[in-house]
């Protein structure tokens, strides 16, 4: 015989088992004597439980409530709910998310040009764009200093850092706002996730132990 | 007694929020009977349960304005009330139902022997119940007398779903220990 149930038999006795446990009680109990007993017997004590004399010599409720409402003190003043704190939070994901699809336009559309620039299939309207003639700092103090000495093989080495230095920085840079866009985004989540968990709102004292 | 719909009873917490105590008495008047007899439960004794009903119903008016709409009031005014009940027996321990004449009548019509008998099972019963740990007794009386599921007692007690169950089968395990004589009595009763 499979192994008792009987620590599910008081969740079953009450309604509470899912579907897959019930099943799996049900048919233990179907061929099972002992854990029919033990249910009988709880099903006793609940009939038991609740056929004792109900206390019908409380007060009324009307007098109950007549007392309690000359007895109430007054409310402790609330904070006024602050509707604008409450808007500007549900802000929040909506800003990270424009913020993001602005920067990914920007940055695209600044890619695309530069690069039609490059090409030449602009001419020179947006030789704007281009005010920074693409070169570091290390790069043209090198060239300044050292230019004309190092030849061209060693020009065309020194030129292959400097656009991998450019590359470097514009990634990271894109790289920089899309990690702080995200942290932003997800912490917002687990803010959200914290906030719309029940509060306990337990004015009492219930020990737990 | 007029049982108020969902949304009147929304509409009644949201009034007696701002301080309309009328709004708060119909509240009261809807889950006094509930509210009674889980503190009853607790406590064993009549006086002390009034007493404890009506702290509950005053820390619930006094922390209302922090009570979050949508969610259950009864549950939240019987965990309050678990607590009232707790602090009056603390605060005032006395031993419930001395003698069988303090128990209420249970059926008037019955005979002399068999409402005696009652009183005995009534007094055994409650006895039984205080017996039990506070929190085994709590979560006995939220699901017995309460009516409350697990889900709501979890909730109510703020304890997991699986203490819930754990302190439910020790309560009742105990109680069955506690109270076999009677419950032999009323097999033998209804054979």
């Amino acid at each position: 015989m499979p192994k008792h149930v009987t620590e599910w038999l008081g969740a079953y006795h009450d309604g509470e088992l899912n579907s897959a446990r019930l099943r799996q009680v049900e048919g233990h109990l179907a061929e099972c004597a002992e854990c029919q007993a033990e249910l009988e017997g709880m099903q006793g004590l609940s009939a038991l439980l609740r056929e004792t004399a109900p206390a019908d010599e409380f007060l009324p409720t009307e007098r109950f409530v007549a007392n309690l409402t000359l007895n109430l003190p007054r409310q402790p003043e609330q904070p006024q709910p602050r509707k604008m704190l409450e808007i500007g939070w549900w802000l929040i994901p909506f800003s990270v998310l424009g913020m993001w699809i602005f920067l990914q336009i920007t940055f695209s559309l600044s890619s695309l040009a530069l690069a039609a620039s490059d090409t030449g299939l602009l001419g020179n309207n947006l030789s704007w764009l281009q005010g920074n003639p693409l070169q570091t700092g290390w790069f043209v103090t090198i060239m300044n200093l050292f230019g004309s000495q190092i030849g061209f093989t060693g020009q065309s080495i020194l030129s292959f850092l400097n656009d991998s230095d450019l590359f470097i920085q514009n990634l990271t840079g894109q790289f920089f706002w899309q990690a702080l866009l995200a942290v932003s985004y997800l912490g917002w989540l687990a803010s959200w996730w914290l906030r719309r968990r029940p509060p306990s709102q337990n004015p009492g004292n219930f020990s737990q132990s | 007694m007029a049982i108020p719909h969902a949304e009147t009873e929304a509409a009644l917490i949201v009034k007696a929020q701002t301080g309309d105590r009328n709004a708060y008495g119909e509240l009261v008047r809807h889950h006094h009977p509930g509210v009674v007899n889980v503190v009853y439960r607790m406590c064993g004794d009549i006086q002390l349960a009034e007493d404890a009903a009506q702290d509950a119903f005053i820390q619930a008016w006094l922390h209302l304005p922090s009570f979050r709409p949508g969610t259950s009031l009864r549950n939240w005014l019987y965990r309050i009330a678990v607590n009232a009940a707790l602090d009056v027996i603390r605060r005032e321990p006395k031993q419930p139902f001395a003698d069988l004449e303090t128990l209420s009548m249970p059926d008037p019509q019955a005979g002399p022997e068999a409402v005696l008998l009652q009183k005995e099972r009534t007094l055994a019963v409650q006895q039984a119940i205080l017996s039990l740990t506070e929190a085994s007794r709590a979560v006995l009386v939220l699901r017995e007398y309460g009516g409350l599921s697990y889900q709501e007692i979890s909730a109510a007690l703020d304890i997991p779903l699986g203490t819930v169950m754990s302190r439910l089968n020790y309560a009742r395990d105990r109680l069955k220990e506690l109270l076999a004589p009677q419950f032999n009595n009323m097999e033998t009763e209804y054979a």
